[in-house]
């Protein structure tokens, strides 16, 4: 599998970090540990991967961390009434929904995504307010948590439905239309409409695929955490954006690295456990993520290195 | 009915303002009183610089857009009461607060004018980096103890107008109309966003142009921080919190296109005032305040909309 | 239009000096949305009923020091009569305490105190010493007087939740000194958050002996890591918990204890004090509050007006307490 530059990067720094915390901290590279970091990222893993989609595409979503929070609560309400299968569909039911609407306000209002998100993101969020009343939902039955959590060939059923997930939205986008449809919509919307390619289509159809992921995202954080509160999923789009960004996705179109994203996702992840193992306080985990997005990106566009423009996955 | 046509964002925002007045004098009466409008202007201090700045580089075009504006107000503040701290004359509080600004908003520029750099990811990244570090120099605790000269000033009023907002909101707003309307690099900026490319190649200097607006943001994250801290008493590292997508909000309200080359001050600051009354207004009728985040959102959406309707006919 | 406006200007400034019948009380939390707050604000609407005033609970949607300022602003130009405050931090209140003279208004701390600002009164659910002190002894008890504890603590920027941070510094120095006492790590709201944070201070401490989730959002994050990383019973968390947010953890194990007060009983507190400023009375050093068993202690030195002391929740005791 050939990598781009910025994914052999990214590895690169990757393996670099976990070098340097197993130096400094004996607790790094123990299985329980990495095991950890892997749990730790599941949401960001799916909600990501939607992300990925969308800035190829040449939008930004910045309302999918509340998108997965009302898809949480859903799934939490079902688990009230004792029923984990329905619970379990219901989180990408909703999320299919919420992704249907935000597509219909940006593609058929015809407004920039980033605008159209930030004031779905403000209603979401009065939504979730309005629909949790003030109280939070906690300690929620572990029906589906030990569905969920059942191991499985020596991994949790939710890792294996992570790695699936990931698989279908690869081989969609290497073997279907729709990958190639994507990346000319977002390289150049106009082209593309005059090539033939259904730009509108795609472009609700990626943001519905993404509502999707934040659904099947509020499914496992439900059977990891077993609470809703109000501030649930708060950061993760602009976590989502930086390991995007991170693994040179491009929202101008004409680059898709599946590879990259989760390469960003771990690596965010790898570092904000990293920094608390070897002892520098909780405070200073953005302020490395910032510098180490500013750096990559910097770096590169430095050194002069034009990334072909090649679909990767 | 020739300037509905010529400016349709302020039409738009006029017909806004005039609805919202209409339902405060049936309905909240009691908000035309002095001491609403003084509480509204001091709360619309902050969010009008922020927005001002958040202006100048949407309208610059390129995508531009400056999501570190919150981490900025937080660090300049930081900065100065932490100076403050270490011996330095209490003179240099403004000027120490508007140098971290201006300097962090030079980094912004930087990377992006220079480097050519998404925007959004590059003041993502920057936003990570100085809210960050306002929280971890301070370790989350308020730096107290300005000195109560400037808290005098911050909390002053003359004729019930806030003292920050007289004298740095409104000089800002009026030299930024000026530049935009009457300078030649006004009319820079408003090209640079119209269509960079034919900009470039007549010459004017499209990179050094939108590196200054970064500054220029960040001079007045550093300003905001600066009345923060006269306001509070203290520097504290969550201030900025919120004020990046409320800026743009404002900004958006007020007339100025996402995708840069139109747009006026004055709409900016009518939004951003606008922003700061319907939220005293849901608050007055006891509305709880998580509403306004969903009634914020729909008028941008909605007004978003309209403008697309209307305006964007090309 | 010029003409208009001004006869509407006077005229509401006629009615604006107009006072008000019903006195209010008013209570502004640190965030709405919490179940904590929503405790403290029935035990204020059962006050108000009780005392003949009306209440008004008002809060920001983020712990967000401007937006609560803002509408403590409000609250003052409402001439709500008394407005207790949960203030985010020492000098969130300091701006609007002039206006709040000079309108009339009583403000107030309850919950999270402001000690410097000048505010005639502090409802706190215990000493914020008590608090640390009891947390730390309750731990001690447990896990014996040697290892490692860690802290899970919410805003970085919460006054009240360092103030007892730093109590429980005290007393391990002074009591305990065999007991290492981590660094506070800092989740903000999020309890997904504070798992992470949680599970990795376990990883890096693999001895560590406690948890301790400062404030309430934290608390089910916390819980949780200990129940994932499977350590019911090695690790001994606890927090300053809710009953209800803490019974399926007690029960499980994963939470030895808690600590707490009745948040109920600190609305209802916080509403009688605004009475009591409204009616000019003074607090004496023992008051009687109706609905409340023992007099409510008044430190005149101080101007602290505590609730109790705190109370431990446990498997055994939790299922008494629906809060």
């Amino acid at each position: 599998m050939h990598m781009t530059s910025r994914e052999i990067a990214l590895l690169a720094i990757a393996l670099l970090a976990i070098a340097g915390f197993s130096w400094f901290s004996p607790w790094f590279a123990t299985v329980d540990n990495l095991l950890t970091i892997l749990r730790n990222s599941s949401e960001l893993l799916l909600i990501a991967l939607g992300m990925t989609l969308v800035i190829a595409m040449g939008g930004v979503d910045v309302s999918v961390g509340v998108v997965m929070g009302v898809a949480a609560w859903a799934v939490g309400q079902l688990l009230l009434v004792n029923s984990p299968w329905l619970a379990a569909l219901a989180g990408p039911l909703l999320g299919l929904l919420l992704g249907l609407i935000t597509a219909l306000v940006v593609v058929m209002g015809r407004i920039p995504a980033i605008v159209g998100t930030l004031g779905l993101f403000g209603v979401w969020r009065t939504g979730l307010f309005a629909l949790l009343g003030g109280q939070w939902l906690s300690g929620l039955p572990g029906s589906l948590t030990s569905g969920l959590m059942h191991p499985l060939l020596g991994l949790p059923v939710m890792a294996w439905i992570i790695v699936l997930v990931w698989a279908c939205v690869w081989l969609v986008l290497r073997h279907t239309p729709y990958g190639l449809w994507l990346l000319a919509a977002g390289n150049s919307e106009e082209k593309a409409r005059l090539a033939g390619i259904p730009v509108t289509q795609v472009r609700i159809a990626t943001f519905m695929i993404s509502g999707l992921l934040c659904g099947i995202a509020a499914t496992c954080y439900i059977a990891t955490y077993r609470n809703v509160e109000m501030t649930v999923g708060g950061s993760l789009a602009l976590e989502a954006i930086a390991a995007v960004v991170l693994g040179g996705t491009r929202i101008t179109g004409g680059a898709c690295s599946l590879l990259g994203t989760l390469l960003g996702v771990l690596l965010l992840r790898i570092l904000q456990n990293g920094l608390l193992l070897v002892g520098i306080p909780s405070l200073w985990q953005t302020v490395v993520t910032g510098a180490v997005l500013l750096v990559v990106l910097s770096s590169e566009a430095a050194s002069g290195r034009v990334i072909a423009f090649r679909r990767t996955a | 009915m020739s300037w509905w046509r010529k400016s349709p964002d302020l039409t738009l925002l006029s017909a806004l303002w005039l609805l919202l007045a209409i339902g405060i004098v049936l309905v909240l009466p009691q908000m035309l009183a002095s001491w609403s409008i003084t509480s509204i202007l001091q709360f619309a201090t902050l969010l009008s610089l922020v927005a001002l700045g958040q202006s100048f580089v949407v309208m610059s075009g390129g995508g531009g857009i400056d999501l570190s504006v919150g981490g900025n107000v937080s660090l300049s503040a930081v900065m100065g009461m932490l100076a403050l701290h270490q011996g330095i004359n209490p003179l240099w509080l403004p000027l120490i607060c508007l140098l971290t600004g201006t300097l962090a908003g030079a980094i912004n520029g930087w990377l992006i004018a220079r480097l050519r750099l998404w925007p959004l990811i590059v003041t993502l990244g920057s936003f990570y980096l100085f809210s960050g570090l306002a929280l971890a120099l301070t370790s989350g605790a308020a730096v107290a103890g300005v000195p109560a000269e400037l808290t005098q000033w911050g909390r002053g009023t003359q004729f019930f107008v806030p003292l920050p907002f007289l004298t740095c909101v409104i000089p800002a707003f009026l030299i930024a109309w000026l530049i935009l309307s009457k300078s030649a690099w006004g009319k820079w900026i408003y090209a640079c966003g119209f269509n960079e490319h034919a900009t470039r190649l007549v010459g004017i200097p499209v990179d050094r142009l939108r590196f200054l607006t970064y500054c220029l943001s960040g001079m007045l994250a550093g300003c905001a921080g600066f009345v923060s801290l006269s306001w509070l008493g203290s520097a504290r590292p969550e201030i900025g919190v919120n004020l990046e997508l409320e800026s743009l909000t404002a900004a958006l309200l007020g007339g100025i296109a996402i995708f840069g080359g139109r747009g006026s001050v004055i709409g900016v600051l009518a939004a951003a005032l606008m922003l700061v009354t319907i939220k005293t207004c849901m608050l007055q009728l006891g509305l709880n305040s998580v509403w306004q985040l969903g009634v914020v959102g729909i008028l941008l959406i909605i007004v978003l909309m309209a403008q697309r309707l209307f305006i964007y006919r090309r | 239009m010029r003409r208009i406006t001004t006869a509407v200007c006077s005229l509401s400034l006629l009615f604006s000096g107009y006072a008000l019948a019903a006195e209010k009380v008013a209570f502004v939390p640190q965030i709405i949305g919490i179940p904590y707050f929503q405790a403290m604000e029935a035990g204020g609407k059962r006050a108000a009923s009780d005392l003949g005033v009306e209440f008004v609970y008002s809060g920001p949607v983020d712990t967000n020091p401007m937006d609560q300022l803002q509408i403590v602003q409000n609250l003052i130009a409402q001439k709500v009569n008394a407005i207790g405050i949960s203030v985010l931090d020492a000098s969130s209140i300091a701006p609007v305490l002039a206006q709040a003279k000079a309108n009339n208004v009583h403000l107030f701390t309850s919950d999270s105190d402001a000690p410097d600002s000048g505010r005639p009164v502090y409802v706190a659910q215990a000493t914020d010493q008590g608090l640390g002190d009891a947390i730390i002894d309750e731990m001690v008890k447990r896990v014996g007087d040697h290892g490692k504890i860690g802290i899970v603590s919410g805003e970085a920027t919460a006054s009240n939740l360092n103030s007892w941070i730093g109590f429980m510094q005290q007393r391990v120095k002074s009591k305990y000194p065999n007991i290492t006492l981590l660094k506070p790590q800092y989740a903000g709201g999020s309890a997904s958050r504070a798992a992470q944070i949680a599970t990795d201070l376990m990883s890096a401490n693999p001895d560590i002996k406690g948890l301790i989730a400062m404030a309430s959002t934290t608390c089910p994050g916390v819980a949780q890591a200990i129940e994932t990383a499977g350590k019911n019973g090695k690790v001994i968390g606890s927090g300053f918990c809710s009953p209800n947010t803490a019974r399926a953890y007690l029960k499980s194990g994963a939470f030895g204890y808690t600590v707490l007060w009745d948040p109920e009983k600190l609305g209802y507190l916080t509403v009688w004090a605004g009475k009591q400023l409204i009616d000019g009375k003074a607090f004496s050093a023992e008051n009687r509050v109706p609905g409340f068993t023992e007099p409510v202690k008044f430190d005149s030195k101080t101007g602290v007006l505590l609730l109790g002391s705190p109370a431990v929740f446990t498997k055994e005791n939790v299922d008494q307490f629906k809060f």
